[in-house]
């Protein structure tokens, strides 16, 4: 700016409006992380600055001991507590840049002494990084087309429900900071394509960096961007900035990828990863034949083409499946062949199948995460394909991809989200820019003014003309202003319905915490069901230390999140077998279970169970899986057939299966619970959750006693007894009788032999006295 | 200030070895015993009478042995219900295993002439649960052991005792003649002429299903701001140090227990400020939503109910926190100096024992020529410093502790500082130069060319 002085005036009315513009773009944007930040503060305020669910427990345990311990000792934790007795190595198994962004955070504000605790940096974390998502986004988009349908996709991602969903304050995971992170690394991808600068890219593969060390889905990435190159190719669009920037980025994210522990060498090694290094491959390939062509005939660069490329394809097609078959390369995982068919999971892993995450997602649930935008998309997927150029082929590729992926998996949903709300902001701004281009038009930012004055005029001139359809509008024949106004006030209506439904599904549907439960009364009192803390700290306050505490995977973090205690299984589900043998001894019956128990060392057994407040997610509801992914690694002790009626049913009442009610996880869900009667209208023993009476009252136990079972009976926990406390009583050994010969049968009375009292016993070779 | 404690307390040890005036004659004594709750509280009143030649100003309360650790409080007053000055002593000619408290008189007593002195003593960890170990739905037992005299190094002349038991159920008791019981009081004595030292143990059996409810420790944080606010904020542990659970806890028989007499502890009562406001109750999982605040007209009474019912051995922890304005307890004194008069210990709840209490007092910044005076004999530890918000000086923290208390120790502790007030700005001054500076460096960037080449534009032009 400070060169141009020679035409003052102009420069200046430019510099204003460039000053009102970048005025408005951040206002908007500070808006937008505002509202994002706000509107996923639902938990927060009804319940507590606490944090939700299972894994983020996981997250902020490993954080805090990154905060006291420092981050040396938290890669090399060993964490003794997890996997007893096998352990776990955190710091080798797990993505850090969570727990390094919130310990900086942490770190920098205690420089300043600010002293907040690392627990509330960890519950504010996602919505902070919400806001930072929007700007990125905006960033992206701006450009990819304009800074108008930036704003749009900023103000959508900030408050998407697609999005919230995992980004609630409490909801402390992965996700939170890595779409930050994938947002980012395509803006900066596109920016060092659109300018082939060594800047952009190598800002680029540092973002992608960061990205690897906070989530696994980095692996989308280094899959996406090599085919944004490789479709580039395939359209004859190569150019030298393409060249730069993928080979710096590819070379450089390689290298810094490799540095996280848990990444290691398998950026090298995995066929997940190999489409980027064969792109990396074929773009040098072409650069070469590019600078061949300049200096062949045609006929010898025809020939050069068709046998070198297609031996050196061979050659290196060939060098890959040899690798593979050398175990140098690792075959698709399991996971990854999910992706591409849905019912593989449930029949070979069934741990994978049984997280409901996992599984394919319905129709709904796209309108529910994602509401106007889902219709909106294809219509901004629509002019990008019209108006294509290099960056613009990025998006297209990264919507179809997304939208397969989200397609197959409910929890990939959260990656079509940001691609779903940057077309949908490009068709908005398109839109409203085709509607609201008045005698001096504005630029597309301040429609929410303009549009507001629209709704006026409709008003007076409702009814006028309903009947046009938007065919005639595409026309960039000038539009009659009735119609105009009535598109604005419609589109604007639509965001309207857009904003009450985020906000609606945001309170309802995303912000429960799920470890503390509120039930109201029928006069609208809030009830607070704290069973999960309850248990969790009476364990943490009245066992042993080194106690040892059996439960389905599903709990493992936060019984050591919250109660710091040993576990046997948990959420980072990498040893199926472990899981499967807990899985046996919960469908065992008890001794078979004790056995079991007793190999493990197990302590305390923990079980959920919500058939005194009706709380659906309990493990008899979750027990089929455990049935099953103990079947797969114990085929013949159980067998999944086993704990169904004859009718193939699942029933835990008097006609279920005698398997199933004498299982030991049947026996410490409904423990004492046969004499309960929750009302005056429902018989003892009524299980609200299965709506039945269960089958099995008396249930005795041999091998465990209760030992806590909380308020609502949500969670039970049972010690396992010593071998010398059976239920039988103890005789000292020198009054132990054996009374072989007075033992009666108790099972077939009627048919028992004849007994005379005090009959005279004959020993032979003695006298009898 | 400390200082001065230490060496008035070596002073006194090393002198106070104190002999045995046989002078002194318990004319009458008069003992109550309460063993309604978890604490011992024996109160009596003795009349002295001085046989010998001259005025005797020092009197000696005696305890028998193994009651070291467990005598928490002692308070003894005239007549007129004066407090007398009380401290422990050693005495010539007897063990370490004995404990003995001096008491200053308020006037020497004349030969021939007779006293009267109340006193009140609080035992605590003297009630012991037998059977030690029970089951849910058990009663819970304890026995006191006693003594079925007045432990005294005078001779005494007649003697009565009273014990005050919980309920009817007594299992058994032992009986030195006279004894009488009523309902649920136990009488001993008249007994007369007793010699000194004597002994006789005195036990009851009987059922009590008063919380046993321990405070293992205390941990108190009082924070001052000049602002006009006291933040104070307790971590507690708590223990049920009453009888064993044995074997399992059935929550559905639990359920079906509706009797407040019930050995296990579900809730009990602690007493704030009337002015306290911004209360919490939370442990390290996050907030305790069972408790209810009842505000009355000069207090403000917490109902707490710990995450889970309490049962024999199990122990639980929280932090309870919240504010008071500071103009109640923090005042100006003439010479310009401050003065803070707050609790060192507060209620936890009725009939409480604090095994280890630690109170830490965060003065503002910039405090200087502290003085502290206890109520009573209290532990100085080192002196500690705090960052709080935004403190780039640290603030000087008091912290003290005592082991075994009783409700009888909530009592002020006063702290006397120089403050300067205009160390008030000094925190917001910080941060608007700070905001100051971040705004001026921007504003100087922003008019800064970083760029090497020129812009394309401007080659245009």
């Amino acid at each position: 700016m400070s060169q141009a002085g020679t035409k003052k005036g102009a420069v200046s009315k430019l510099n204003r409006n460039a000053a009102i513009n970048s005025l408005i773009i951040c206002v908007v944007l500070l808006l937008a992380w505002v509202a994002g930040f706000a509107s996923r503060l639902f938990a927060v305020i009804r319940f507590e600055s606490i944090i939700h669910e299972f894994d983020p427990w996981f997250n902020y345990r490993a954080t805090a001991y990154m905060v006291k311990h420092g981050f040396y000792n938290f890669l090399n934790w060993f964490d003794e507590r997890a996997w007893y007795p096998l352990g776990r190595i955190v710091g080798g198994t797990v993505y850090p840049g969570l727990m390094i962004t919130s310990g900086s955070i942490h770190y920098i504000l205690h420089l300043l002494n600010i002293n907040v605790h690392i627990r509330d940096i960890c519950v504010f974390l996602a919505p902070i990084f919400s806001g930072l998502t929007a700007i990125s986004t905006y960033l992206l988009t701006r450009e990819l087309w304009s800074s108008g349908a930036g704003l749009f996709a900023a103000c959508f991602i900030a408050i998407v429900p697609g999005y919230i969903s995992r980004s609630v304050a409490g909801s402390y995971d992965n996700e939170g900071i890595a779409i930050f992170a994938l947002q980012f690394t395509y803006f900066l991808w596109i920016k060092s394509v659109k300018t082939g600068s060594v800047f952009w890219a190598v800002a680029a593969s540092l973002s992608y960096f960061y990205m690897v060390s906070a989530w696994g889905g980095y692996v989308f990435i280094i899959n996406l961007i090599p085919l944004h190159v490789f479709v580039l190719l395939l359209m004859g669009r190569y150019s030298n900035r393409l060249f730069t920037s993928y080979t710096t980025f590819y070379i450089l994210g390689l290298v810094m990828s490799m540095q996280i522990p848990f990444v290691g060498f398998q950026p090298i090694r995995t066929s997940e990863h190999m489409a980027a290094a064969g792109v990396f491959a074929l773009l040098f390939a072409v650069a070469v034949l590019k600078y061949l062509q300049s200096m062949m005939s045609k006929s010898e660069f025809k020939f050069l083409v068709i046998w070198g490329g297609s031996l050196a394809a061979g050659l290196v097609f060939a060098t890959v499946v040899a690798l593979t078959y050398a175990g140098y390369i690792a075959p698709w995982s399991g996971r990854f062949y999910s992706l591409w068919d849905t019912g593989y999971a449930k029949i070979h892993i069934p741990i994978i199948a049984s997280v409901s995450e996992h599984q394919p997602t319905t129709w709904f649930s796209f309108f529910f995460d994602l509401h106007v935008l889902i219709a909106t998309f294809p219509a901004g997927l629509w002019y990008c394909i019209k108006h294509v150029n290099d960056e613009r082929v990025f998006v297209i590729l990264y919507a179809l991809s997304a939208v397969y992926f989200a397609g197959v998996m409910v929890r990939l949903m959260l990656t079509l989200t940001p691609v779903v709300c940057m077309l949908s902001g490009i068709a908005f701004s398109i839109l409203l820019e085709l509607y609201l281009r008045e005698e001096d038009s504005g630029p597309s930012e301040i429609e929410g003014d303009e549009s507001t004055q629209g709704g006026k005029r409709l008003y007076d001139k409702a009814g006028k003309a309903p009947k046009i359809k938007h065919e005639q509008v595409k026309e960039q024949d000038p539009i009659g202003p009735n119609i105009r106004s009535i598109a604005a006030v419609v589109l604007v209506l639509l965001l309207m319905l857009f904003v009450v439904h985020c906000t609606w599904v945001t309170s309802n549907a995303y912000s429960s915490p799920s470890i503390v439960l509120a039930s109201y009364g029928s006069d609208g009192t809030r009830q607070i069901l704290d069973d999960f803390r309850e248990a969790y700290f009476w364990l943490s306050q009245n066992t042993a230390d080194d106690a040892r505490v059996m439960s389905w995977w599903d709990y493992g973090y936060q019984i050591a999140g919250m109660a710091n205690r040993t576990t046997l299984v948990d959420n980072n589900t990498w040893n199926n077998s472990h899981i499967a043998l807990v899985g046996k001894a919960m469908s065992s019956n008890e001794s078979a279970a004790y056995e079991i128990m007793t190999a493990l060392d197990v302590d305390y057994v923990l079980v959920i169970f919500g058939g005194v407040i009706g709380y659906s997610g309990d493990d008899i509801n979750k027990f089929l899986w455990m049935v099953r992914i103990a079947e797969g690694e114990h085929p013949k002790d159980i067998r999944e057939s086993d704990y169904f009626t004859e009718q193939g049913e699942f029933r835990i009442d008097a006609e279920g299966s005698q398997i199933l009610l004498n299982c030991l996880m049947y026996k410490l869900s409904y423990y004492k619970f046969g004499e309960l009667r929750l009302d005056y209208r429902s018989p003892a023993g009524f299980d609200r959750t299965r709506n039945a009476v269960i089958g099995n009252k008396d249930i005795n136990l041999t091998y465990l006693e209760e030992a806590y079972t909380s308020e609502h009976w949500l969670v039970r926990i049972y010690r396992v007894k010593k071998p010398d406390e059976f239920n039988r009583p103890r005789i000292p050994v020198a009054n132990r009788v054996i009374k072989s010969s007075s033992f009666i049968s108790k099972k077939n009375s009627k048919r028992k032999k004849g007994l005379i009292k005090n009959k005279p016993v004959v020993i032979k070779g003695k006298r009898s006295q | 200030m400390w200082k001065l404690f230490l060496f008035f307390s070596i002073l006194s040890l090393a002198n106070t070895a104190e002999n045995i005036n046989s002078d002194l004659i318990n004319k009458n004594v008069q003992r109550t015993i309460d063993l309604n709750s978890q604490l011992v509280k024996i109160t009596g009143t003795i009349t002295i009478e001085n046989s010998g030649k001259q005025g005797i100003s020092k009197y000696l309360i005696g305890f028998e042995r193994d009651l070291q650790g467990s005598v928490s409080y002692i308070g003894v007053q005239d007549s007129q219900k004066n407090p007398l000055k009380t401290s422990e002593v050693a005495v010539i000619g007897r063990g370490t295993n004995e404990l003995f408290y001096q008491v200053q008189l308020r006037q020497s007593l004349e030969p021939e002439k007779t006293i009267t002195i109340i006193f009140e003593v609080i035992i605590t960890k003297a009630l012991n649960p037998y059977p030690h170990s029970i089951t849910q739905k058990e009663k819970q037992l304890v026995r006191y052991f006693g003594n079925h005299y007045f432990y005294s190094p005078y001779k005494t002349q007649n003697q009565k005792t009273e014990v005050l038991v919980s309920s009817r159920s007594i299992e058994s008791y032992s009986k030195l003649k006279p004894v009488a019981q009523t309902d649920s009081i136990i009488t001993y004595g008249p007994y007369s002429d007793i010699a000194a030292f004597s002994l006789h143990p005195l036990t009851v059996h009987y059922e009590n299903n008063a919380p046993f409810l321990t405070v293992t420790r205390l941990e108190r944080t009082i924070e001052i701001s000049h602002w006009g606010n006291i933040a104070l904020e307790e971590s507690i542990e708590i223990k049920h140090t009453g009888a064993q659970l044995k074997g399992p806890f059935s929550r559905y028989d639990y359920q079906r227990e509706t009797s407040p007499n019930h050995h296990s502890i579900r809730s009990y009562r602690t007493i704030l400020p009337a002015l306290a406001h911004s209360i919490y109750y939370r442990d390290m999982n996050g907030n305790i939503s069972t408790s209810t605040v009842k505000p009355h007209k000069d207090y403000i009474e917490l109902e707490l109910k710990p995450r889970f019912p309490l049962f024999g051995g199990w122990q639980s922890s929280y932090i309870l926190g919240y504010s008071i304005p500071s103009f109640p307890y923090l005042f100006k004194k003439s010479s310009g100096e401050f003065v803070l008069n707050i609790r060192l210990l507060d209620h936890v709840f009725d009939d409480m024992a604090v095994d280890e209490l630690e109170t830490h007092i965060v003065l503002p910044v910039g405090v200087s020529n502290v003085k502290v005076k206890a109520p009573y004999e209290i532990k100085r530890l080192p002196d500690g410093v705090a960052y709080k918000y935004l403190d780039n000086i640290g603030r000087t923290v008091i912290r003290a502790s005592k082991t075994n208390l009783v409700e009888q120790h909530i009592q002020d502790i006063e702290v006397t500082y120089t403050w300067k007030s205009h160390t008030l700005l000094h925190e917001p001054i910080l941060v608007s130069i700070a905001l100051f500076l971040i705004f001026v460096i921007v504003i100087i960037y922003v008019r800064l060319d970083f760029s090497i080449g020129k812009p394309e534009h401007s080659k245009k032009e």
